[in-house]
């Protein structure tokens, strides 16, 4: 997971556009960044946050005409100057940036170094800068060379390349993100739209295969066969916003409070409650499907495991897969079976992999993502958008809230038969100001004072909050560092109970007042009897605020929605939390907001 | 209603906008919002002031937040109609002067200053935006109302003293609030201090005065208007929807209604009436004449209501009748409410107001079961839970519970 940038017919402004690019990617990498600039060859590059190359590019003034950058997260190598991009060959007279891997470069690699290349970086970047210098003193000319050694490549990436004595900032797109951004008298290359919307919102998004040759008098698309292909260009609505915090210390406080706009607008215009119905027009008469496979990861995995239960209870088998595992151990499919992909970015290598292999093998795919026009958006057969607005925090919070109730209009549009939805459309309705109320009236910043220092956290729950549990503790984890574990309450007392002391806070979720509640109420003495203290997350309706030591009390409603506001608590308690500890909270280490690498 | 912006070469682009304060004087309906972010319409009155400040040319917005910031930081966000919004904050609400302090890192060179709180006709930014050449200009408009708003003596075009709490009716023309600065403004706000908790734009105004900066005034007849007073939102509502101010397309004349509202065929809407996304309207209700119905809101069948302002996200069960009634958001309100419109005699912060035309208040989130009926003026307090059957007479503070 990186991202890149390019640029060209923007003069003196050049650097100032390449960097403000790569600020507006930084949510996609921050280990390392670097800069590239033509005619003069200049590349500059630095590990660490942004600002650290900002300092570089202040110390040296570089100036260009075009140029290249790259803001990377580490799959090859360990973030170091050494390894930052660009990379260039030998002589500096090649500079490439790349986001993705290049599979076949153990093999490239040991080929040039048979011909007495030396290699700088252990990344595998830097074969390509090498194979174009070399197929240039072999002859050929800039552009052949870049597509001759385009050519040679193997596995997924998008790359970006500027060549010593000719104007032209080359591109092509392998299985990463890669978008065009129209301007007036110049061309910008990006990885995602945000780098250069404050530039263009005409936009050309790339397909796989496609080859980008930019100069100051415009731009060419061509396919692997080096032959031009015609390209749509899209006015993109998408506006600046994605690039400020709104006066909020942290990117992720702000997409807390932001959603009861982000559920407003997911759900808007879906439903009608009149007559009780739920319409989701962009898959609207889709047959009702024999099964369900969802294919996720991270967060969005914690979302399909709540989409899967509630289509179990409406009668349709439905089962959960980490996308990472699916594509390698494929479960077996038959001809009725959707497997449905859920990622935010809609570019999630193991996603996408995941949905390829069950394309592939001839079932129907539909996507579930926030991102229109994204990878998997484009190579399903279906797509539905969760309207989330952009998210920039690398931890997801409005987007995993958007998904439920995404879930909840994908089971009401795919499960056929008369029903009376009105009381789900009511409390699905009613969301946007239940969150409301817990952000005004949240004691979870409270209780980090009182636990911010415990040895673990857990979360426990049953049914829809199990996927509630795993999702408090996977965001505890992300951005406090601190041990986080998420469990189905029945399965402590198989074995994570012997974790449980005084020193080990128990979130317990529990809503309704059903057979689940009443069994995790019994949990809960479990873990108390062990000396834990416990927080419960409920709506009263049960005797869970009684029995526990603290709450965290969100409002009552239908049992589809309440894993939603039990949510938003635990999202507080672990901002509050990381942001007692003093954690980098819109960039945890080690992480990146979409991954695009398997 | 978006107009196309119009601009002036030197017409300053950049706008502060005061929005920190809570509005003490509309409690309860403050309790988790700003002033500005209270319903005008189905839209927040902030909302309706950066439309006007679009629509006069301006690309550059500064807020000052104070009071419940995140709920404007939340419902902008950084751009607003691609308009950058950048946020500053008042952590004491310490007056307009203090307020406007807080920004003086946003815009370079003049700028216009305008309230958050106050609904203006673009054309007035215009207008102030277009005579400014001194240090200071501001909009002044003649009319009874100076006790309230502050009293402007002029010189021809210039103003010679400004009047804060004048004592009668005796001034004709007052401060609109509407203003253009230099960034003299700021060096005179440094050289005053707080008094008595506050330090009001006014002090500052008259000190430029003091010093000899010209200061200017602009005289105007474009609509203008705020909100001092709970019963000031039915206006304000009644205002816009009869000037067409509302964010949802015409079906007919002045009947507004947004594409993704549900309203079944058998119910009846009677204009000026407005009604907001996800909103619905059950069979038999007849909703109007000057009824906003916020997003998500829902009226329950055979209810009959106007002249109401009912907010996001509320409930009205059936056979509700609604003459007159503010409602905030997130309220379930139970079958056949009775609210019958004033006149009233309402207390207010110990100040008794006669005649009021007011049905009743009804803050956020309050929970109002079947049958209740509100005495006229009646003022109900966030997340209050009121039974079945009751009659509510006065007040009730906020997350009480009352049974007959």
């Amino acid at each position: 997971m990186c991202g890149i940038v390019g640029c060209i017919g923007r003069g003196d402004h050049t650097v100032d556009v390449l960097m403000d690019g790569l600020r507006s990617l930084e949510y996609r990498g921050y280990d390392s960044a670097g800069i590239a600039v033509g005619p003069s060859m200049e590349v500059l590059r630095k590990s660490g946050e942004l600002d650290a190359l900002t300092e570089v590019v202040e110390a040296n003034g570089p100036t260009g005409t075009y140029g290249i950058g790259h803001t990377r997260w580490s799959t090859h190598g360990p973030p170091n100057d050494r390894n930052a991009h660009p990379h260039t060959d030998e002589t500096g007279r090649v500079a490439v940036v790349h986001n993705g891997i290049i599979e076949n470069y153990g093999e490239l690699k040991a080929d040039l170094q048979a011909t007495g290349v030396t290699f700088t970086s252990d990344t595998d970047t830097e074969v390509v800068p090498h194979l174009i210098a070399q197929a240039i003193d072999a002859g050929a000319d800039p552009e052949t060379a870049f597509h001759d050694t385009v050519d040679r490549l193997e596995g997924s990436y998008a790359i970006a390349a500027i060549i010593e004595g000719s104007e032209t900032v080359y591109a092509a797109r392998q299985g990463s993100p890669l978008v065009v951004g129209v301007g007036d008298g110049c061309t910008y290359l990006a990885s995602d739209v945000p780098a250069f919307v404050e530039h263009t919102r005409d936009v050309v998004f790339l397909n796989d295969g496609h080859r980008v040759i930019a100069t100051a008098d415009g731009y060419t698309v061509l396919d692997g066969d080096r032959e031009p292909v015609d390209v749509e260009i899209e006015t993109v609505s998408y506006t600046a916003e994605a690039t400020g915090k709104s006066g909020y210390d942290h990117y992720m406080l702000k997409e807390i409070h932001e959603q009861p706009t982000a559920l407003r607008q997911c759900f808007s215009g879906r439903s009608d409650a009149l007559e009780g119905t739920v319409t989701l027009e962009e898959i609207d008469g889709i047959p009702q499907p024999n099964a369900v496979q969802f294919v996720a990861c991270g967060t969005s995995y914690h979302a399909a495991l709540y989409g899967a239960a509630i289509l179990r209870e409406m009668g349709i088998p439905a089962e959960t897969y980490l996308a990472s595992e699916y594509a390698l151990s494929p479960p077996p499919v038959s001809l009725g079976t959707l497997v449905v992909g859920i990622t935010q970015s809609g570019e999630t290598a193991d996603t996408l992999a995941a949905l390829r292999d069950a394309k592939g093998r001839g079932v129907s795919t539909l996507a579930l993502t926030n991102t229109v026009n994204s990878t998997a958006a484009r190579e399903c057969d279906h797509a539905v958008y969760i309207r989330a607005g952009p998210e920039i925090g690398v931890a997801a919070t409005k987007t995993f809230s958007s998904q439920l109730v995404g879930c909840n209009l994908l089971a009401e549009e795919l499960v056929d038969g008369p029903r009376d939805l009105r009381p789900l459309i009511e409390s699905l309705r009613n969301l946007p100001d239940d969150v409301q109320s817990i952000l005004d009236t949240s004691a979870a910043e409270e209780l980090v004072e009182e636990y911010a220092d415990s040895e673990a956290y857990f979360f426990i729950g049953r049914g829809t909050n199990v996927a509630v549990a795993l999702e408090g503790a996977l965001k505890c984890k992300e951005i406090s560092y601190e041990h986080a574990e998420g469990f189905p309450a029945g399965e402590l007392k198989h074995g994570p109970l012997a974790l449980v002391t005084p020193d080990t806070p128990v979130f317990a979720v529990v809503t309704g007042d059903d057979e689940r509640a009443r069994k995790t109420l019994g949990n809960i003495k479990e873990v108390q009897a062990r000396g834990a203290p416990v927080i419960a997350v409920t709506d009263g309706q049960s005797d869970a605020a009684e029995i526990a030591d603290e709450t965290l009390m969100i409002p009552e409603t239908d049992e589809r929605a309440a894993p939603v506001l039990a949510n938003i608590q635990l999202q507080l308690f672990s901002y509050y939390l990381a942001n007692a500890l003093g954690r980098p909270i819109d960039k945890p280490r080690n992480l990146a907001k979409s991954v695009t690498v398997e | 209603m978006p107009h196309t912006p119009s601009s002036s070469a030197s017409r300053p682009h950049s706008a502060i906008v005061l929005a920190a304060g809570e509005g003490i004087r509309l409690r309860p309906l403050t309790a988790n919002r700003p002033k500005p972010m209270l319903p005008a319409g189905t839209r927040p009155i902030l909302e309706h002031v950066l439309n006007a400040l679009i629509d006069a040319g301006v690309d550059d917005i500064h807020l000052v937040v104070g009071y419940q910031a995140n709920r404007v930081r939340s419902h902008f966000g950084p751009t607003y109609r691609d308009v950058p919004i950048t946020y500053h904050t008042q952590d004491n609400q310490l007056g307009s002067g203090h307020a406007l302090l807080q920004a003086r890192d946003g815009p370079d060179g003049s700028f216009l200053l305008v309230n958050g709180d106050q609904i203006i006709d673009h054309r007035i930014v215009e207008a102030v935006g277009d005579a400014h050449e001194t240090a200071g200009t501001l909009a002044v408009v003649e009319g009874p109302e100076a006790v309230d708003y502050g009293a402007v003596h002029l010189d021809g075009d210039e103003v010679t003293e400004l009047i804060e709490q004048p004592a009668s009716g005796d001034f004709r023309l007052f401060n609109a609030g509407v203003y253009a600065f230099t960034q003299q403004i700021f060096e005179t706000l440094d050289t005053l201090s707080v008094e008595r908790g506050e330090l009001p734009l006014t002090a500052a105004i008259q000190q430029l005065i003091g010093d000899r900066y010209d200061i200017r005034a602009v005289r105007t007849d474009h609509f203008w208007m705020d909100a001092t007073h709970p019963w000031d939102l039915l206006s304000l509502s009644r205002e816009l929807l009869t000037r067409g101010w509302v964010d949802a397309p015409a079906v007919d004349s002045d009947i507004y209604v947004d594409d993704a509202a549900h309203v079944h065929p058998e119910a009846t809407l009677v204009g000026p009436v407005v009604v907001d996304s996800d909103a619905v309207i059950e069979p038999g209700a007849v909703v109007g004449p000057y009824a906003a119905i916020g997003a998500s809101s829902t009226i329950g069948s055979g209810s009959v209501l106007r002249d109401v302002v009912i907010d996001t996200d509320t409930t009205i069960g059936p056979n509700t009748t609604a003459i007159e009634l503010v409602a905030g958001q997130g309220c379930v309100i139970g079958a056949g409410l009775t609210a019958g419109g004033g006149p009233a005699d309402v207390v207010l912060d110990d100040q008794v107001y006669s005649d009021v035309d007011l049905g009743g208040v009804i803050a956020d989130r309050v929970d109002v079961g079947g049958g209740a009926t509100l005495e006229p003026g009646a003022l109900i307090g966030p997340e209050a839970t009121v039974g079945t059957g009751v009659v509510v007479r006065g007040r009730i503070d906020a997350g009480s519970e009352v049974v007959r």
